[in-house]
């Protein structure tokens, strides 16, 4: 345990003392009434530690004898978490305070959870894996079921917490056998004994770590906890859950196969390439048949993990560049679209039917063509910044020759186009009915219109993530 | 860059019309106008060197590492549908100015126009198939304003929502095949892949592609069977129906096989797709055109029906036949246009456009009459108009094809699109304008000004000009297009008289002939078609897409109904189904270890295992026996320990599981004695069989686990060797714990504590006020307490049994570090002994004779165990090592004290805290649940054992 150590695990370290201390400032203050206050700060800490992990560092390094890495690839899903994070802890904060559900817990569970997932896109090893990611679980557990008076949301977080344990379960057994079989739990270890035939045990463990961390991502068939927990879940966590878990979990998902298996992509190529086409395809299905809006979510991010996973599946620079893209821009859109689903309301109670959103283009024109813009983007329809996304990932899958997984991604999203295009329709060819109510407190908006921009504006060369994506990438594809 | 700056120039346009709408209506045509006309200008000034053949090219980076650049080309085919689409584009605006109402956004329309026509041009001037696909979708999308222009129609809505959603997901479905085709030629510039026929045509994945590509051009082109979208994008204003879905947006589709056209033409599998859809859309709707009424729906299908002519043309894959379509595209794009135009007027003037309550307009709007004429003459192909010469050249061309060995289906089926083609262009024309003058129209129809007919009057003055001079008017565009499609140069003939010996002239007379006897006999023809039933388009489409949506639904609504048992048995089912379709499709060799042979008393305590699980089971309704059961289980598990010459691990089991299983017969007290019926027979069977194949799938997994050796020798040795010398203990389980992996220890018993703790914060949270406590204060036992609560013997019994338990602990304590013991089971066992008090005397009894607060015990515990563990810094050594020494103290012998025992002291405490305030807190339910508290200690209630009348009313703890 050197200082050089420490160094390298100094974000962390301070975003988990800042967690603590937001507690201890919590307990012994005034409690909810400086929730609020904590939301802000909380935002404020991990912008700047974004700031700080962007602009920093150059090249890898390594800490605790290779338990913990930062290299490229960690600081970017860093950078893309705790923005989102941050993006969805302002843009809550009205609405939570209004419904009264603002507990000062909730940015405290927030940023530890953070700390949970920036673990976790660092791990080095099958020890800090699993560290990171239950501390993130746990974290979330407690999120999903914020409102304890809501039988709704206490159901999300109980049947979040049973799945998600199950999966943890997965992920463990698959660990202590990788462990048995390659006798040792670091990575860079792992990768050193696939040589030749690789042991039965070993594969044993990949599957299972694989399905494990599937439940984290959403990935069908493990999937089966999204739309409820989503419905459930006040929609500002919901809001969380669709953003900076999901990079956190593709960010390991993409560092396991490639630090720890990277010598026998054919094997996971496999499995992961069913995940993806089951997920495309469940999410495109059966989010045609939704009314409500966040559980229509749900599924449009089980369709969109599949997207990513497509990109891991080639397990190749290309594909995994993709991926870190495709997440870049899945969340800047899920941010932007959770503004808007926030601000629904009538009689200023939330509304989340999609029903309520006919004819909304009358009432509220520019935010109507700002959710256009959106909605056609998660549908993958060029010329928004959703379709580079896609094609990336399409693109990586074909090089890699898996044509075959291209097509099914993109017969998907030609389903997956109708529902967006539903909303669509709603919204500004629907009938004339009571149309909901949209309340955006300034920084709700800017967000929001802030993404909406970012999807037609971005076409220009993507802000450059190319080619951060690809530093990224080649750091962990090797 | 100029290419660049011609794509561009209509988007930066698309910002004037609403600046300049506030300078008045003309002011924003007129700019709108001048933005278009600059952009043509400038198409015209590369005229002269695509026409000699040269190629113009603009390259811009964009986004290089996915292959997409902003490359732009000008060749023949590009000249004639930038020229077509910014050439209408100018004469749509013009007419559209007239055509809106004063109450028209008039600023948006020409917005939503301008960045359509934008992405027009985009798509006919790109380069690279990726940026082509970005315009293309760009037409969906703005074209999707511009039919949904007038929200008030509840039929723009539908027709706009159709339009979207087929021409859209036949543009995503493009994208894998342009992928594809980006892949096979290494390059997504069309310039590049226009080079690579053979590869193309060679790669094992021409079909999906050709077959993706062509999705996302028959959606656009409205081809068989995606036609019926286009007739319902005709409630948009006329301006928009005549620019899009006459000469522009429609066309794409078109362009783009023209565009592919020798990289993948030329194959069977293209004749026989493209030709074939095309033949059959041109007949179709034609036929369905001859019986609409409205003046738009006939001319929407009639479009579809050219738009099939065309696609059936380029199907051929010849060169002759790829020039004629180019020739009919220009004559397509001019007469119709007009038509659409003239309809307009009608609908303007009349304030109808139902076909049924128009005729005789000819008297009251001559120039109108004078345009239609020209316009749908040559539409019906009667010379000398320029529909004539293209339509003969077609007719040519069909005479000559062979369709699977079949000289004669081409022709007929040809000649008939054809003769429906007359029958309803006479029709159009007819039954508008010929015919008594009526005196029932919606509103007195008279010419409109000049702005609105001019732009109509100069397409039909095209139509003459090219009909009566065709080489000189479009024969070199047509020989540049065709040259630039086939790659190759073409020198098109195009004649008006091509001899009696043309097999198309008869074909030409036959169908005027035809089609003259079809319009003659119309009237009952029109009454057999509507009493005969017909496909809808709109109500198949409909029909198609509501029920794919509902059953969406349904499979949905069974697979995620919010149970989460049904969630698990989904993933059980699926995780078990791929594993065994990995196994099947595996090959896998058979394990390198051999089994040991079965012998006895293993094998019945396997056997018992086995039973009490699966009993577990089947009754799991009555908790009572479960909790027995589970109690057997755990001793089989410890008994299987102690046969495995584990004797800690049994230990620790066999004191675990008396603990949890009195904590738990404790917490059942509150519960009712039995589950409720949940499931089903039938669902008990399901689950039963997933259980059975999911379990039988991992017992699989682990055999093919066990009898195979493990990559590296097990980490047990290292611990043998080492456990002695340095951590001074021959007991390597109890080495492990304390020292070796005592970080990990110190964790858990840190999480034991705070584990117990949360169980007395949650039992505080049910004593206070609300449902919970609600419900506890109202609970009435299942059963009817024993009169004789606190047995004499059992008191007796537990009274001498403590200290000898006691006694018990502290040995096994002391023995741990070199035998089989420890902290853990020791604090396990003096737990017991103290909760065996707390059965037998009573809650109130036992709690008034002890001292010790149980958060002070785990608080303690945890504290010695760090502060042990502290200590080790003292020494200069990481946290946690231990020391060990050995003393000699009179009259003893000799022994060994070890820092590990300090820290196993921490380890008791913790465990004996933690188990303890689980039972108080339990305890303290049952008190709120009005459980009598004893004074003394025998309290023997004889009056309890008869019939019980009322609730216990003995003290009960204040609220």
């Amino acid at each position: 345990m050197t200082a050089l150590d420490f160094n390298t695990v100094l974000p962390e370290v301070m975003l988990a003392i800042y967690a603590m201390a937001a507690l201890m400032f919590g307990v012994y203050t005034s409690k909810d009434k400086v929730a609020p206050l904590l939301t802000w700060v909380t935002a404020g800490v991990f912008a700047v530690l974004a700031l700080w992990i962007g602009a920093g560092g150059e090249g890898a390094r390594e800490a605790f004898g290779g338990l913990f890495v930062d290299d490229p690839f960690a600081r970017f899903a860093k950078v893309v978490i705790l923005l989102s994070a941050a993006a969805v802890l302002v843009m809550s904060q009205d609405y939570m305070e209004r419904r009264g559900i603002l507990r000062f817990e909730y940015p405290v569970l927030v940023a530890l959870s953070v700390v949970g997932m920036m673990v976790m896109v660092s791990s080095g090893d099958l020890i800090t894996l699993y560290m990171g990611l239950e501390l993130q679980s746990l974290a979330l557990y407690v999120i999903a079921s914020i409102r304890r008076d809501s039988v709704k949301s206490t159901e999300a977080g109980l049947k979040y917490f049973v799945l998600g344990a199950l999966s943890s379960g997965l992920l463990l057994y698959g660990a202590s056998l990788t462990y048995g079989y390659a006798g040792t739990t670091q990575f860079a270890g792992i990768l050193s004994t696939l040589q030749g035939e690789v042991p039965v045990g070993l594969l044993f463990g990949l599957v299972f770590m694989l399905s494990g961390l599937a439940f984290k991502v959403s990935a069908a068939p493990f999937h089966m906890w999204t739309p409820d927990v989503y419905e459930g879940a006040p929609t500002p966590v919901t809001a969380f859950f669709a953003t900076a878990p999901k990079v956190a979990a593709m960010g390991l998902f993409a560092r396991l196969i490639h630090d720890a298996f990277g010598a026998i992509p054919g094997d996971w190529g496999q499995v992961i390439a069913a995940l993806a086409v089951l997920s495309m395809f469940l999410g495109a299905i059966a989010a045609i048949g939704q009314r409500d809006i966040k559980r229509l979510m749900a599924y449009s991010s089980i369709a969109h993990m599949g997207y990513a996973l497509v990109g891991l599946a080639a397990g190749t620079v290309a594909g995994v560049q993709a991926t870190l893209i495709y997440m870049a821009i899945y969340v800047t859109m899920n941010v932007g679209t959770f503004a808007f689903i926030l601000s629904m309301e009538r009689d200023g109670k939330p509304v989340t039917s999609i029903d309520s959103l006919n004819m909304f283009s009358k009432k509220e024109p520019m935010k109507a063509l700002a959710m256009l813009v959106l909605l056609f983007s998660l549908a993958g329809v060029p010329p928004m910044v959703g379709f580079f996304g896609k094609f990336y990932v399409l693109k990586a899958a074909v090089d890699a020759h898996m044509t075959w997984l291209a097509i099914a991604g993109a017969v998907a999203s030609v389903i997956g186009a109708f529902y967006y295009l539903r909303i669509v329709f709603f919204m500004y060819f629907g009938k004339d009915a009571d149309t909901v109510e949209s309340r955006m407190v300034p920084v709700q908006w800017a967000l929001f219109v802030a993404s909406a921009a970012i999807m037609l504006v971005g076409i220009v060369n993507l802000f450059g993530i190319e080619a951060s994506a690809a530093l990224a990438a080649e750091t962990l594809v090797r | 860059m100029s290419l660049a700056l011609i794509a561009a120039l209509p988007f930066l346009g698309a910002l004037l019309p609403g600046l300049m709408i506030r300078a008045g209506r003309n002011a924003c045509a007129m700019t709108t106008g001048f933005v278009t006309a600059l952009a043509l200008l400038m198409l015209g000034l590369h005229a002269p060197a695509v026409l000699r053949g040269e190629v113009i090219q603009t390259r811009i980076e964009w986004l290089p590492g996915l292959g997409l650049n902003a490359n732009f080309f000008l060749d023949g085919l590009g000249l004639l549908f930038a020229g077509l689409i910014l050439g209408i584009g100018l004469l749509i605006i013009l007419y559209a100015r007239f055509y809106l109402s004063k109450s028209d956004p008039m600023g948006q329309f020409y917005t939503y126009l301008m960045l359509f026509q934008g992405a027009m041009v985009g798509i006919v001037l790109s380069d690279n198939i990726l940026l082509l696909l970005v315009f293309w979708e760009l037409t969906s999308l703005s074209s999707f304003l511009l039919i949904g222009y007038w929200k008030h129609l509840p039929e723009g809505r539908q027709g706009a929502r159709m339009a979207l959603t087929v021409t859209g997901a036949g543009g995503l479905a493009m994208i894998a095949g342009m992928l594809i085709l980006g892949n096979i030629a290494g390059s997504y510039d069309l310039t590049v892949i226009l080079q690579n026929k053979e590869a193309i045509q060679a790669s094992e994945w021409y079909l999906p592609a050709l077959i993706l590509i062509l999705l996302g051009a028959f959606t656009k082109s409205a081809q068989f069977p995606f036609h019926f979208w286009l007739p319902h994008a005709m409630a948009a204003p006329t301006p928009v129906s005549a620019y899009l879905h006459s000469a522009t947006m429609v066309k794409a589709g078109l362009f783009l096989m023209a565009r592919m056209w020798p990289v993948l033409a030329g194959t069977p599998e293209w004749f026989y797709i493209v030709a074939t859809t095309g033949l059959v859309t041109m007949v179709l709707a034609a036929k369905i055109a001859l019986f609409k009424d409205d003046l738009k729906a006939l001319l929407a299908f009639s479009t579809v029906s050219h738009l099939g002519l065309i696609t059936m043309l380029l199907g051929f894959g010849t060169k002759a036949a790829a020039t004629v379509a180019m020739f009919h595209i220009i004559n397509h794009a001019t007469f119709k246009a007009a038509l659409f135009m003239s309809a307009g007027i009608v609908d303007h003037e009349a304030h109808t456009r139902d076909i049924k309550r128009l005729g005789g307009l000819r008297h009251l709007m001559p120039v109108t009459f004078a345009i239609a004429l020209i316009a749908s003459l040559s539409m019906a192909g009667i010379p000398p108009l320029n529909g004539f010469l293209s339509k003969e050249m077609m007719l040519e061309e069909t005479a000559h094809t062979v369709w699977a060995g079949s000289h004669w289906l081409m022709p007929v089926l040809a000649t008939l699109g054809a003769l429906f083609s007359v029958a309803y262009s006479f029709r159009f024309l007819a039954h508008t304008f010929l015919g008594p003058v009526r005196d029932d129209y919606p509103h007195k129809p008279h010419d409109p000004g000049f702005g609105m007919w001019a732009a109509p009057a100069l397409l039909a003055a095209l139509v003459v000009i090219i009909g009566l001079v065709p080489m000189t008017a479009a024969g070199w565009l047509v020989d540049a297009a065709a040259g630039a499609v086939t790659g190759e140069p073409v020198a098109a003939k195009i004649k008006h008289w091509h001899g009696l010996g043309s097999p198309a002239l008869w074909m030409s007379v036959l169908a005027v002939g035809g089609g003259l006897m079809l319009l003659a006999s119309h009237a009952r023809l029109d009454a057999i078609w509507n009493a005969t039933p017909r496909p809808e388009a709109k109500r198949i489409f409909d029909g198609i897409v509501e029920p794919l949506a509902a059953l969406a639904r349904r499979v949905t609504a069974i697979s995620h109904d919010g149970s989460l048992t049904r969630y698990l048995a989904i993933a059980t089912v699926t995780i078990t189904a791929l594993g065994y379709y990995a196994w099947a499709t595996a090959d896998h060799g058979t394990g390198t270890r051999a089994l040991t042979p079965i012998q006895t008393v293993p094998a019945i305590g396997w056997f018992l295992l086995v039973v009490s699980s699966l009993a577990l089971v089947a009754f799991h309704r009555n908790r009572l026996l479960t909790l027995v059961l589970v109690g057997v289980i755990g001793l089989m598990v410890s008994v299987g320990f102690a046969y495995m010459s584990a004797p800690d691990l049994a230990l620790t089991q066999i004191s675990v599981e008396v603990a949890t299983v009195i904590l738990l017969l404790l917490a059942l007290n509150f519960l009712p004695k039995t589950t409720p019926v949940e499931s089903s027979g039938g669902r008990k069977l399901r689950d039963g069989l997933i259980a059975a194949f999911g379990g039988t799938g991992v017992g699989v997994l682990i055999y093919a686990l066990m009898t195979r050796d493990f990559a590296f020798p097990s980490i047990a040795e290292y611990h043998l060797a080492n456990s002695y010398k340095e951590g001074g203990g021959t007991n390597v389980v109890n080495v492990i714990l304390v020292d070796f992996r005592g970080y990990d220890t110190f964790g858990e018993i840190t999480v034991l504590g705070i584990g117990a703790i949360v169980i007395y914060a949650l039992t505080e949270a049910l004593l206070r006020g609300g449902p919970a406590n609600d419900r506890l204060l109202a609970w009435s036992p299942d059963q009817r307490r024993a009169g004789d609560r606190h047995p004499l013997m059992l008191v007796v019994a537990t009274r001498l049994m403590l200290p000898v338990a006691l006694i018990v602990g502290v040995y096994i304590f002391l023995r741990g570090h070199n035998m089989p013991g420890g902290g853990f089971i020791a604090g396990l066992v003096v737990a017991i002994a103290l909760v065996m008090q707390y059965m037998a005397s009573g809650f109130a009894w036992t709690q008034a004779r002890q001292k010790i607060d149980y958060h002070a015990l785990i608080g303690a515990g945890v504290l010695i165990a760090a502060a042990t563990g502290i200590g080790a810094w003292f020494n200069g050594v990481p946290f946690l090592t231990s020391d060990f020494g050995y003393v000699n103290i009179w009259p003893l012998e000799e022994f060994e004290l070890a820092t590990a025992a300090l820290f196993d002291l921490g380890v008791f405490l913790t465990v004996l805290g933690a188990v303890m305030l689980a039972l108080a807190s339990l305890s303290r339910i049952a008190i709120r649940a009005g459980e009598t508290i004893n004074v003394d200690a025998f309290d023997i209630h004889p009056e309890n054992d008869g019939p019980r009348t009322e609730p216990a009313t003995t003290t009960t703890e204040a609220r």
